[in-house]
């Protein structure tokens, strides 16, 4: 074996799984390369083969057809903000899209695909892509299948990023009288937050119709915490519904993160503050 | 399948309007690719994190930072480095001039991105607010001019490309 990589440029879906399939877990899927590579810089990473799918047109572009949204794993970041079908349909991504660190050239190179695999507890995406009920297409032993993210993200043997290929997400639109907000906490320099919370909410004049939250960046992976909140449909807005999802979206985390962004209390604490501002700017949308 | 595995990788880059032809090893960067191989050290290393943004380039018009872009994945890509914001007899862009008068640089280390990132803002947005300015900015860490000069400069640059001033070189 050399010491140095090799590289494989598949150029359509097929060829990708070939090479997949035949390689070992050294191989490494590299889309915009901005979370591999610092990695790979600082010696913490050293793949044998890169399998670059930057080629793969079957991986590009943004559709709708017939009320279902898809976006290509190798779409960036700077093409959902910017995209009419994402700002029309689903806003709150677009709106989450910006709020990803790193300046313009992370979003000009990061990609959907690349953020998702990640699944990395402080970035941006997840959250909100969980709020919104996507799905996604994966290739794994020559086959694609469909299933939800939310159960994708349970699965650790997903082989994701060397012996498989995230193609695509798959999402419906939001309904226009949804409301929707993404707050991310920022206390310290750099792009990333130390808690985060996506929010969809329906209202019928001011009676909860439906209502999702999802925290993230203070566990391991976000926290779905619609289940805990499902005795509000049906429910008028208050000022003391708000107090309480704030509790009980601090309680539902479990075992928080302890880290440079902050200490495991207090990112409890900050869960809480987090999905109350959220639901608050989502109920001010909606309508 | 092992006729799939290359150990170099061709790439046909198009640096600053000048084609190069390229066979480069699968693990290099574009920053090594453009200060190592082609001596284009206008682009500068800070941290190799993606955090500092002194290795901007631009690739196809749009940013990047090049200490975390893998070169071989670029293909036929066309490339702008700061030298190539300069006019070929040395003379500064509109930009570059708008940057010097204003003290937008010190000592220089950040100005890759900062002026290549302008230069893309202004292309989608001619007239910039400040909060437009600074996101457009935000990739950059600069450790002297405490940004407000920086700012400056920007707004100084939009004023000359108004009034009718040369603008950045190709
Ligand atoms: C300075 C800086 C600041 C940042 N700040 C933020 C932030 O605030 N919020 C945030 O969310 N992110 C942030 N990021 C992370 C940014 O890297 C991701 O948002 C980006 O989406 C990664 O995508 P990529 O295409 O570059 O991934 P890559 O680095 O190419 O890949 C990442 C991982 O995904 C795998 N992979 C990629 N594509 C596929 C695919 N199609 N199928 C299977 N596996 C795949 C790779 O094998 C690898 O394991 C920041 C990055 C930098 C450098
Ligand atoms: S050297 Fe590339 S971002 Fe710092
Ligand atoms: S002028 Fe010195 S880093 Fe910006």
């Amino acid at each position: 074996m050399s010491l140095y990589p090799a590289f494989a440029r598949p150029r359509d879906l097929g060829q990708a799984a070939e090479i997949m399939g035949s390689l070992s877990t050294g191989a490494m899927i590299i889309a915009g390369g901005q979370e591999v590579m610092p990695s790979v810089n600082y010696g913490a990473l050293m793949p044998e083969v890169y399998i670059d799918v930057g080629q793969i047109t079957a991986l590009k572009g943004i559709s709708e057809e017939n009320g279902a949204i898809q976006i290509g794993s190798f779409t960036v970041h700077r093409d959902v903000q910017q995209s009419d079908v994402i700002q029309n349909n689903l806003p709150l991504l677009s709106y989450a899209a910006a709020q990803i660190g790193g300046g313009m050239q992370v979003h000009n190179r990061g990609t959907i695909g690349g953020n998702i695999v990640s699944m990395h507890p402080l970035y941006d995406i997840l959250p909100s892509l969980l709020a919104l009920g996507a799905d996604v297409d994966i290739l794994k032993d020559g086959e694609e299948q469909r299933m939800a993210l939310a159960d994708l993200m349970k699965d650790a043997s997903h082989g994701l990023g060397s012996e498989s290929l995230l193609v695509r997400v798959l999402l419906k639109p939001m309904t226009p009288d949804a409301g929707w907000a993404y707050e991310k906490l920022k206390i310290t320099a750099g792009g990333y937050g130390s808690a985060n919370a996506a929010a969809i909410v329906t209202l019928d004049s001011d009676k909860i119709t439906s209502l999702r939250i999802i925290v993230g960046a203070v566990s391991a992976l976000p926290v779905d915490i619609s289940d805990a909140l499902s005795d509000y449909r049906g429910q008028a807005w208050s000022e003391h519904l708000a107090e309480e999802i704030e509790a009980k979206a601090s309680a539902a985390i479990k075992e928080p993160l302890s880290d440079h962004q902050g200490d495991g209390d207090w990112r409890r604490a900050m869960a809480g503050v987090m999905a109350r501002r959220a639901i608050e700017a989502a109920v001010k949308r909606a309508g | 399948m092992e006729d799939m595995l290359e150990d170099t990788v061709l790439v046909n880059l198009r640096i600053n309007g000048r084609l190069h032809e390229l066979e480069i090893p699968a693990h290099k960067s574009l920053l090594d690719l453009l200060r190592e191989d082609l001596n284009l050290t206008g682009t500068h290393m800070g941290c190799m994190t993606g955090h500092c943004g002194a290795c901007t380039v631009s690739i196809d018009g749009r940013v990047a930072k090049s200490c975390i872009t893998l070169a071989a994945t670029l293909g036929r890509a066309k490339i702008t480095t700061i030298e190539g914001l300069t006019q070929d007899d040395g003379t500064l862009s509109a930009l570059q001039q708008a940057f010097w008068d204003n003290a937008g640089f010190q000592c220089g280390y950040c100005a890759p991105g900062m002026l290549l990132c302008t230069v893309e803002l202004l292309e989608t947005n001619p007239d910039p607010s400040d909060a437009d300015i600074d996101t457009a900015l935000a990739g950059n860490l600069c450790r002297c001019t405490g940004y407000q000069s920086i700012r400056r400069a920007v707004k100084a640059a939009i004023t000359t490309t108004k009034e009718g001033a040369p603008q950045a070189a190709e």
